[in-house]
């Protein structure tokens, strides 16, 4: 395929390899003639420029010449300096040799010859650079002389040995490729002689004796030293010979292909099998020298090609130099030649119109130009690839941090009969190493559950302050009153109140109360105390403490009738008119007694009358006392000064309803965020980690932290993890599916760690309930990719939408694909689609308990029916199951293998007394400070509610209240089986918010249906507000009693960590048997046991709380 | 700590000639080869094992390069050869057949690459013979042919398509609705240059030329999208230099070129890892080399790996300077 033509009767020569850009330099013919009979000279240089699809050459430099050129060469001397471009050197009549200055040229500089010599006899037809020595030259002329020129001293040449008789021409001189020493020379006669410059002689004459050799061209391999071809201008012999040295009698292969005399021979630099040939029968060959066969050739024919050259730097091009007047530069690769053949004949044609040189008035005959081949269309490319097309070595990532290699393992050089390696290495890269060091810690943190350590540790090794408290709140998260200990945080500490309310008080100056919690003081104390005491004795002896207060000094009664106030008052009352004589009090602003009078006067007085007192009343405090006593919380959240959000959020924490808690813990946040000042963002952090939220959490954070380099996306992710097990471990269910936000970082660290080839682990991160298709996608490339490790999981489904390629052969979906990954899927049982969830939410989070079978083990089959039902591991799929799903149960993930016997009323019935309580979650938690309020939120102090019976048992509660017994025992992980663990916060002051984050799944259910603990052991001591029922009157029992929730919270928080031996557990099954049996003695004694044969470290959370609650229980003999 | 790189797999392939390309499936549990030996091969690699799958035969010259498609169209692999021949190799019920075979071109085809699976099935292949040809999967076994003439004077080496994700959303496409993308791909050629194609009305259109490599470019590679509105082109040339070409501007106009590093040899795949951070060099000189752009925009050689050892050693001063 034609690429490049200009029009010119020139000798050519290409700029060497190493120059760009390609330029072509031409240099007017001797002993041809044109028209005019011009004999001026002219050097040129073209650029080669590909880039342009057009077929002209872009002249860059002109000069007018004194010696016409029988031979160009291009050389890179001088090539030191930046701005050269090497030397041109051409040969020309009269033993001329001329070295331009090609810089000179280019830039039309003055003095471009830089060198001149005429040591020569005759026409100089033969040049050649050394390739190793830029500044070698060898040229050849008449009567077989030949000169080594130094260009560094271009005056006087060197011989490489005594003339070669008989004295004839050189057609050409050309440097072994391989030893810089060696040259050889080719003679007309057909002879060509080697030379080696140490020796100065010649080493070695090659000629196959025909006589009929005529050598035209000959050219070293290109990289086998000791071979070289000759080839032949005469027609009887028009052959290419290839001789090897070591051989030397006889050529070692002949090439016959011309049918007439060849003309020149172009061996390719870059590949030693492709050498090109040009012959007088106006064909243009490239052949294989090795298998001796014509592997091109080029289909246009035109004149003779005297000078056939391969590009030194591009190895798929070539010019060729024609006696018709034309250079033309040719791709051996093939193509197209439509559009871009130029009429060659027209040109000519052209060229000779009107030109009328003799002046004879008679146009020239039309020049016999020979026909050119029937043009076709498609030009096929080289029959043998060329070396430099094949690509010998490659590399590719693959998912998974997978890289692909392969290629030539022998250094490159060692070219000839190369083996190839058929071996292709897959290598696991992994470059963030510190990342995948904080990652794993992460991933052992959660797997153990043992999160605070992991908080704790973050805590320590924080740089920043901001750090340190965000990881303080996340660890506060995950602990037992989480909310005192957030009060802590913000700089409240009831104890240090205490403190500070006692010294202040017996100082005798009870006039300001330093800090807003001081309202609860009174509340919080008892609890206060409780929780401090570490055995009965002490929380008893305090709760006397409050009975001493009850008894008050009474005097005389007197009753004023008169029209004063007191009077009005008085009389107001005697007629049971609260209304009036609150009014009066208020008039009177005896705020006291108006208060007082409105208490008993009932709620809406109550209310009516606060509402007045904090109208009248503004001081500093009157707006948080409003706000407090009328339960305004929001308007703090939206009113307070951002400065003092901590004291906000602590009034969140002390105050809010669970269902509250989170919307207010956000709405502070927002507010902070919205402030787009960066500390209060990270306050606004703090906010959304108090409430839970951990979509905002990562929306805030994003807007003031970069999230794209691996360790900063560890520090969210780390964060987020965290805080998301504290929400499960509360809600104990996995939390809501992620929002956009999250789901984009956590789809971005699930593919960070895939990339280092972490599948496992990327797919744990995944959160299994999402719908995001990003997520989607790169679970279904996880699973896949882990191969057979994955074992029987089923695969996900399939996030994209196939497309059948190809004709449809079959009409079944199911028939097509077969490949691996989607074979394995279709060995796979049945789906569920109605709960795609359950397999993969379950299966996974196996491994992380090892110890559930162990704990089962132990527990004995309860003698009571409390709870019948056995414990079955989840797999069979029973038909109970589905009578479970068509309850619509709002746990969809709940598989677990109920016993349908368990619903029985009669197994409810018996175990009446101690029945899970219907009302027991709504406890007095979130009001601590209001015991005096009239609590309707309190359903024990309502009435003496019975122990409720079957009939609280609504249907929906039915599934959920018998499924902690047929799971395993809670374990912090996503399981869906830590669900059980959430009853438990419920009726505590555990300082959850319990309505929080993920409420969408938990809000719905009724209390009633929430389920209870999965424990026999637990059923039982939950049952404290069966106890309350008869007792709510008398509060010091009651007050005992809600501190006894609490306490159990830690035996709850000990059994859903499997952090208590089978001693214990034994124990405290045994104890539950006691009670359930109301056998309170026994139960003393087993506890008795328990504690003396039990670290104390490890049961003094509860087992002191146990003996209070029976001790009671025996004492009230309920 | 240093990166690692280990071999975790050595896949004997029994080609009995040189190996040109070797390709992993999108999940990353199969293996594609071809080779001068004018066969393809298909491996099972999952979990360390090597189970040849096929041995595809239908080429009639070396084959160069072999694409995966997305799964989504099923097990679907490409693959180009000197024969001037693109075929369409599927998989059907566990046999490996040829479902399409393209013989448009006039020489050499050197690569081809698939388009993002969002566009549909589109091939891309690239010819010694200068142009690109745009292989299209209309349905029922039909293809449509668009071809760009004279993409490259002397030859096409490479093409690569542009991620179809807009620069700047992850956020899902409103359902149903099919987005409006922008089609872009590279291409390198003997012309010693990147262009950036894109289809405007159905038609392919030459909108950057992208000049820097003094020689052929052997390789281009567009990074994937890894949600930044940064468009990252690397490519690798005879001249020995890669070159990490960035675009910032949606528009797509102002590409700038930067030197990763000039090799000794000539250069013939650069790959990014599916995260885009990591680009894998793999030159003539028998090396892998690892880089990856520090926080300061330099690009570092993090790891050089001789093939077949797996080893890693520390790139030194010397090294990394020579450009």
């Amino acid at each position: 395929m034609k690429l490049k033509e200009i029009e010119r009767t020139a000798a050519q020569a290409w700029s060497p390899a190493n120059n760009h850009p390609i330029y072509l330099a031409t240099g007017t013919s001797a002993q041809q003639l044109d028209a005019s009979f011009s004999t001026n000279a002219t050097l040129e240089i073209f650029e080669v420029d590909f880039r342009d699809p057009s077929l002209d050459l872009k002249q860059k430099g002109t000069l007018p010449a004194s010696n016409r050129f029988h031979k160009l060469i291009w050389g890179n001397f001088g090539n030191g300096s930046p701005e050269s471009s090497g030397v041109i050197i051409g040969g020309g009549d009269n033993g001329v040799l001329t070295m331009y200055s090609v810089h000179r040229i280019l830039a039309s500089k003055s003095e471009p010859v830089i060198g001149q010599t005429e040591k020569h006899s005759g026409p100089v037809r033969a040049l050649d650079f050394n390739p190793f020595q830029s500044n070698l030259l060898a040229s050849g002329a008449n009567d077989s002389e030949i000169f080594i020129w130094d260009l560094n001293n271009f005056s006087v040449p060197m011989t490489p040995g005594a003339k070669s008789q008989p004295h004839e021409d050189i057609s050409v001189v050309s440097w072994n490729r391989q030893v810089q020493h060696i040259l050889s020379s080719a003679h007309p006669s057909g002879k060509a002689v080697v030379w080696d410059l140490r020796k100065n002689e010649p080493i070695i004459k090659v000629s196959d004796h025909s006589n009929r050799m005529h050598c035209s061209g000959m050219a070293w391999h290109p990289e086998v030293a000791t071979q070289l071809v000759l080839s032949s201008e005469d027609d009887r012999l028009p052959v290419i010979q290839i001789w090897d040295l070591r051989f030397a009698t006889s050529p070692l292969s002949q090439l016959e292909g011309h049918t007439r005399g060849v003309l020149s021979v172009s061996w390719c630099q870059a590949d030693p099998e492709l050498l090109l040939s040009s012959a007088k029968d106006n064909r243009i060959l490239c052949w294989n020298p090795n298998m001796g066969e014509v592997v091109y050739e080029l289909p246009i024919r035109s004149q003779w090609c005297f000078d056939v050259q391969w590009c030194p730097r591009n190895p798929s091009v070539f010019s060729a130099a024609t006696f018709d007047g034309w250079i033309n530069i040719y791709s051996v690769m093939g193509g197209n030649l439509e559009a871009q053949q130029k009429t060659q004949a027209d040109k000519i044609s052209s060229s000779f119109n009107n030109l009328d040189p003799f002046g004879t008035g008679q146009i020239l005959p039309p020049l016999q130009v020979p026909e050119q081949v029937a043009q076709t269309t498609l030009i096929p490319p080289l029959k043998k690839p060329p070396k430099w097309i094949r690509r010998p070595v490659g590399v590719s990532f693959a998912f998974g941090g997978k890289l692909i290699t392969f290629g030539l393992t022998k250094a490159p050089g060692q070219q000839m009969q190369q083996t190839y390696p058929h071996q292709v290495f897959i290598s696991q890269v992994t470059t963030e190493t510190e990342f995948l060091l904080r990652s794993r810690e992460l991933q052992m943190a959660l797997q153990s559950g043992n999160l605070l350590d992991y908080c704790q540790g973050k805590i320590q090794t924080a740089k920043l302050p901001f750090d340190e408290n965000l990881w303080n709140f996340l660890k506060v998260n995950l602990e037992q009153e989480s909310r005192s200990k957030l009060l802590k945080l913000l700089g409240y500490s009831k104890e240090d109140l205490q403190k500070k309310i006692t010294s202040c008080l017996s100082n005798g100056i009870p006039d300001k109360q330093p800090l807003p919690e001081a309202n609860e003081t009174n509340a919080a104390q008892p609890d206060q105390l409780l929780i401090n005491s570490s055995d009965a004795v002490a929380a008893v002896s305090s709760s006397a403490f409050f009975d001493n207060l009850i008894p008050q000094n009474i005097s005389t009664l007197e009753i004023p009738v008169t029209e004063d106030t007191d009077g009005l008052i008085s009389q107001a009352l005697l007629l049971g008119n609260f209304e009036s004589a609150v009014e009066l009090c208020m008039q009177a602003e005896r705020f006291a007694d108006a208060i007082i009078l409105a208490i008993a006067g009932g709620e809406n007085l109550l209310r009516e009358t606060q509402k007045h007192y904090f109208a009248k009343q503004k001081t500093k405090l009157s707006v948080l006392l409003s706000s407090i006593v009328q339960q305004k919380w929001q308007d703090i959240v939206c009113t307070c000064n951002l400065q003092s959000w901590k004291e906000a959020l602590a009034i969140l924490l002390t105050y809010s309803k669970h269902e509250d808690y989170t919307q207010l813990c956000d709405m502070l946040g927002a507010r902070l965020e919205s402030e787009g000042d960066a500390g209060l963002s990270n306050d606004a952090c703090l906010c959304y980690i108090s409430s839970g939220n951990v979509e905002r959490l990562v929306e805030c954070w994003v807007k003031n932290h970069e999230t794209s380099s691996p360790l900063a996306l560890q520090d969210l992710i780390e964060k987020v993890m965290v805080l998301n097990r504290s929400i499960e471990m509360l809600q104990g269910t996995a939390g809501p599916a992620p929002g956009p936000v999250l789901a984009e970082r956590i789809t971005q660290y699930a593919s960070l760690l895939a990339s280092q080839g972490c599948l496992a682990a990327a797919m744990d991160y995944l959160p299994r309930s999402s719908k995001e298709l990003l997520i989607e996608q790169l679970r279904d490339r996880l699973f896949h990719a882990q191969g057979a490790n994955v074992g029987d999981q089923q695969p996900p489904p399939f996030p994209y939408t196939r497309v059948n390629v190809g004709v449809i052969k079959h009409t079944s979906p199911a028939a097509k694909g077969g490949s691996a990954p989607e074979g394995a899927a279709s060995k796979t049982g049945p789906r569920h689609p109605e709960k795609p969830n359950y397999q993969s939410s379950f299966a996974p989070s196996a491994p992380s308990q090892p110890s559930v079978p162990s704990l089962f083990t132990p527990q004995p089959v309860p003698a009571m029916s409390m709870t019948p039902h056995h414990v079955t591991p989840p797999q069979a799929s029973t038909g109970p199951q589905t009578g479970v799903y068509s309850r619509g149960s709002p746990y969809p993930q709940y598989n677990l293998g109920l016993v349908p016997a368990a619903i029985s009323g009669q197994a409810v019935s018996q175990s009446q007394p101690f029945g899970p309580s219907g009302v027991r979650p709504v406890g007095p938690a979130p009001f601590p400070s209001q015991p005096s309020l009239p609590g309707q939120s309190m359903p024990m102090t309502s009435s003496g509610v019975p122990p409720p019976g079957p009939t609280v048992f609504t249907p929906a509660s039915v599934p959920s209240s018998q499924l902690p017994a047929a799971c395993p025992l809670p374990v912090a992980s996503q399981s869906p089986l830590g669900f059980s663990s959430a009853p438990f916060n419920c009726p505590m002051n555990m300082g959850y918010p319990q309505g929080g984050p993920g409420a969408p799944s938990t809000k719905p259910l009724p209390a009633a249906s929430i389920p209870p603990p999965p424990t026999a052991a637990q059923e039982s001591w939950t049952d404290p507000s069966a106890i309350r029922g008869g007792l709510q009157k008398k509060k010091k029992t009651r007050r005992k009693l809600e501190d006894a929730l609490q306490r159990l919270e830690c035996l709850y928080e000990k059994l859903r960590e499997q952090a208590l031996s089978p001693a214990i557990l034994m124990g405290l099954h045994e104890i539950a048997r006691c009670v359930e049996a109301r056998n309170y003695q026994q139960g003393l004694l087993v506890h008795t046991q328990v504690v003396s044969s039990s670290s104390f470290s490890e049961v003094s959370g509860f087992m002191p709380i146990l003996k209070v609650l029976m001790t009671i229980a025996g004492k009230l003999n309920v | 700590l240093p990166p690692q790189v280990s071999v975790i797999n050595t896949v004997d392939t029994s080609h009995e000639d040189m190996i040109h390309d070797a390709q992993m499936d999108y999940y990353g549990t199969r293996l594609a080869t071809c080779s001068s030996d004018r066969s393809v091969k298909i491996f099972d690699v999952r979990n360390g094992g090597q189970i040849l799958i096929a041995d595809l035969r239908g080429h009639e010259g070396p084959v160069w390069q072999v694409a995966w498609a997305h799964p989504m169209y099923g097990n679907i692999l490409a693959s180009c050869s000197y024969d001037r021949k693109v075929i369409v190799w599927k998989e059907e019920n566990g046999t490996w057949e040829k479902t399409y075979e393209y013989t448009g071109h006039d020489s050499s085809v050197n690569s081809v690459c698939w388009a993002p699976h969002d566009y549909g099935l589109i091939l891309a292949c690239g010819s010694s013979d200068g142009a690109i040809s745009l292989l299209s999967y209309t349905g029922d076994g039909q293809w449509e042919v668009k071809k760009i003439s004279n993409a490259h004077t002397i030859g096409c080496n490479a093409v690569s398509w542009a991620p179809a994700v807009v620069p700047g959303s992850l956020i899902e496409q409103p359902s149903g609705q099919k987005p409006n993308y922008i089609k872009r791909f590279a291409s390198g050629g003997c012309d010693n240059l990147v262009k950036i194609w894109k289809e405007e009305d159905g038609q392919w259109k030459e909108e950057q030329k992208l000049e820097a490599h003094s020689d052929w470019v052997r390789d281009v590679a567009w990074a994937p999208s890894i949600g930044l509105p940064t468009s990252t082109i690397a490519s690798c040339s005879q001249d020995g230099r890669v070159f990490i070409w960035t675009c910032d501007d949606a528009s797509g106009n102002s590409w700038s070129p930067k030197l990763l590093h000039k090799f000794n040899d000539v250069v013939w795949h650069v790959s990014w890892s599916i995260t885009a951070n990591i680009l894998a060099v793999s030159g003539g000189d028998n090396k892998v080399t690892l880089w990856k752009e520090s926080v300061d925009g330099l690009w570092a050689c993090i790891s050089d790996v001789n093939k077949g050892q797996g080893g890693v050693s520390a790139i030194t001063e010397g090294q990394q300077n020579e450009q």
